[in-house]
């Protein structure tokens, strides 16, 4: 069992969760884990299974996690108080060094859509100087604050950072991130790790074979166990097989995924 | 001493029978929730339980459904996996020999898109070292081209158990009923005539979950199976039902969440029960129920779950 440390509310409808967990820090850089402040029944409609969320950062004893508001339980998480208990299974999953265990001596664009910030801080972390972030909103109202930001240099120092907003309503630039990611593809191709919306994945998988760079993507889906026993989080690749993000994934070779057919 | 005082009852018999199957305690993991037996062993070792059923298995694999494929809606769960499974063959070759090799009781949940697969299927798994084959007739993610489930159809029903039990030789059959029908017992008893060894029910209700705002169904492809705690009151007075009316256990389940919900379908009158959506809630729900269906019985005096099976007063 975990015990909350700490919430941080980062503006936007995002807050970061500290929890204490005996056991780490863990390797996170993708994996995640299923959290649970609230009764075995749920408390209230919607609360009945735990929710996964990417790992965030790591410490000893300590884990934190990028928590956006959108429903039930993200509201529960975000309100909770220093010593409640919660349970905590994880981490679960695959992260980048399984897919490439070298990942650290190269240089990557890391891209991510709203939430999809949540497993980015520990990847920057591995890779300091080597890493060049792409963060992009729809808008200003889900962008958290710019202190925020400013303390993930903290973790990732040297680390390059590009945001926007979709609409141009925020800081940083406007339009999409792939626009600015284009442009570096260009002139320097580098392989790329991305979370965020299916769209956005899929996009990227078009420009990775487009430069002819290696891709991963940390993907999302609904999910029941994360312990791969239920099949509710299966999606289709492209050599008519599935995987099942929760443990053939969350990261995952982006080009081998049926994009098409993803709808999450 | 007062004359009703309970005297505890120092190591209760967990023990059940299913027909000719001795099971160490009455606490299956049901289909759907468990994978192919061995993927909890961290949280719940197979082994510990009465039984482990499979995933529903087919003769070759099946891909699924679209996603998403679960919502919650109000206190429960609705899925349509759309019967996502491995297939036959691969659970033979990966996962049954190590299951026992552990020591588990294993039932192969099965599921086909004709009669003549339940059979197959059947013959297949009588060759093979599972401990019972329980026939998924129930799904309301699959159906006979006249739209019911194989299991609401009497004639359906009569002739896939017959052929099945025949095509098993000693394996236990156990036939899982659909719940949503007029008449369940009646249900219950051709698969009893039929020569089911017992039955189990219930299954997923057919529900549907809606966005008010898009108008649209929240799951790809329109409606699923409900579970979870809204469903506990509709199984237990089904499972009431059938164990009054049948002379072969009845495994009883549907939103079974703690040792509680568990002992309320024993007094039902189920032989043995199954978790489902409780597992996917919590990976370490069963082994702690049998613990706790241990210390009540001890608590209360009681040497057997025999003593409370059926004692539902009417
Ligand atoms: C591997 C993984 C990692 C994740 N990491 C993070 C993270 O770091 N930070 C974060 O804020 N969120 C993350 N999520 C998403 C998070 O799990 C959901 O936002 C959460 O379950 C919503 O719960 P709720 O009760 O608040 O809202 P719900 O009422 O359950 O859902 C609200 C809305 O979110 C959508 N939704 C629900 N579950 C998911 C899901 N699994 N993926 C995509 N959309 C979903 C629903 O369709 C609905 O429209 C992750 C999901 C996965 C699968
Ligand atoms: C994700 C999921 C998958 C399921 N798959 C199967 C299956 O393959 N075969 C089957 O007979 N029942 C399947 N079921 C039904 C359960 O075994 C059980 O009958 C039902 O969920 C009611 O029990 P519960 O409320 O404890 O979950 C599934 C249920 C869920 C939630
Ligand atoms: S969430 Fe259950 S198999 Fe992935």
């Amino acid at each position: 069992m975990a015990k909350a440390k700490a919430v941080d509310n980062l503006g936007g409808g995002n807050h970061l969760l500290t929890l204490e967990v005996p056991g780490a820090p863990f390797s996170a850089l993708g994996r995640f884990a299923r959290l649970r402040a609230w009764p075995a029944r749920g408390l209230g409609p919607g609360t009945l299974l735990d929710r996964p969320f990417s790992i965030h950062l790591t410490g000893p004893r300590e884990l934190s996690f990028f928590i956006r508001q959108v429903g039930p339980a993200t509201s529960l998480l975000a309100s909770l108080s220093p010593g409640t208990p919660v349970r905590f299974i994880g981490p679960l999953g695959r992260g980048l060094d399984d897919l490439d265990p070298n990942f650290a001596a190269k240089s990557w664009y890391l891209v991510a859509g709203g939430a999809g910030l949540g497993p980015m801080p520990s990847i920057m972390a591995a890779l300091g100087p080597r890493a060049k972030l792409f963060y992009g909103e729809r808008s200003h109202k889900t962008q958290p604050d710019t202190g925020y930001l400013a303390d993930l240099e903290l973790y990732a120092p040297k680390a390059e950072l590009v945001t926007a907003t979709e609409d141009g309503s925020g800081y940083g630039q406007k339009g999409l991130v792939t626009v600015p990611l284009t442009e570096c593809l260009k002139v320097q191709p580098r392989p790329i790790v991305a979370c965020g919306p299916t769209p956005m994945l899929a996009a990227l998988a078009r420009l990775a074979n487009q430069y002819s760079v290696p891709y991963f993507a940390c993907v999302e889906a609904r999910m029941a166990c994360g312990l791969g026993v239920c099949l509710s989080c299966s999606l289709p690749k492209l050599d008519g097989t599935n995987f099942r993000v929760c443990r053939e994934g969350p990261m995952v070779d982006g080009l081998a995924i049926d994009w098409d057919n993803v709808h999450t | 001493m007062p004359k009703n005082a309970k005297k505890p009852q120092a190591s209760p018999d967990l023990s059940v029978d299913i027909g000719p199957l001795k099971l160490k305690n009455p606490v299956l993991a049901a289909s759907g929730v468990f994978g192919y037996g061995l993927e909890l062993q961290g949280f719940c070792p197979p082994e510990a339980l009465g039984a482990v059923i499979t995933k529903g298995l087919s003769l070759t694999p099946w891909p699924g459904n679209p996603g998403p494929r679960i919502v919650e809606s109000g206190f429960g769960l609705i899925n349509a996996i759309g019967l996502e499974n491995v297939g036959l063959d691969a659970f033979l070759e990966n996962s049954l020999g190590p299951l026992k090799r552990a020591g588990a009781v294993v039932g192969a949940n099965v599921l086909g898109r004709s009669p003549e697969d339940y059979v197959e299927l059947t013959s297949r798994l009588a060759q093979s070292q599972v401990d019972f084959i329980e026939l998924n007739v129930s799904c309301p993610n699959l159906r006979h081209p006249g739209g019911l489930s194989f299991g609401s159809d009497p004639k359906l029903l009569a002739s896939i158990t017959k052929d099945c039990v025949k095509a098993a030789g000693d394996k236990p059959i156990v036939t899982k009923l659909p719940p949503l029908v007029t008449d369940i017992v009646a249900l219950a008893k051709i698969a009893e005539d039929n020569g089911a060894t017992a039955v189990s029910l219930i299954n997923s209700l057919p529900a549907l979950s809606i966005d008010l705002d898009t108008r649209r169904a929240n799951l790809a492809v329109g409606p699923g199976g409900l579970s979870g705690p809204p469903i506990k009151p509709l199984a237990l007075r089904q499972v009431a039902l059938c164990a009054r009316a049948l002379s072969i256990p009845v495994i009883g389940l549907g939103g079974i969440m703690d040792y509680r919900d568990a002992l309320e379908f024993i007094v039902a009158g189920a032989t043995a029960v199954q978790i489902g959506t409780g597992i996917l809630v919590d990976p370490g729900l069963p082994i702690r129920l049998i613990g706790d269906v241990y210390h009540w019985l001890g608590e209360n005096g009681l040497a057997d779950l025999g003593q409370i099976r059926g004692s539902l007063k009417l």
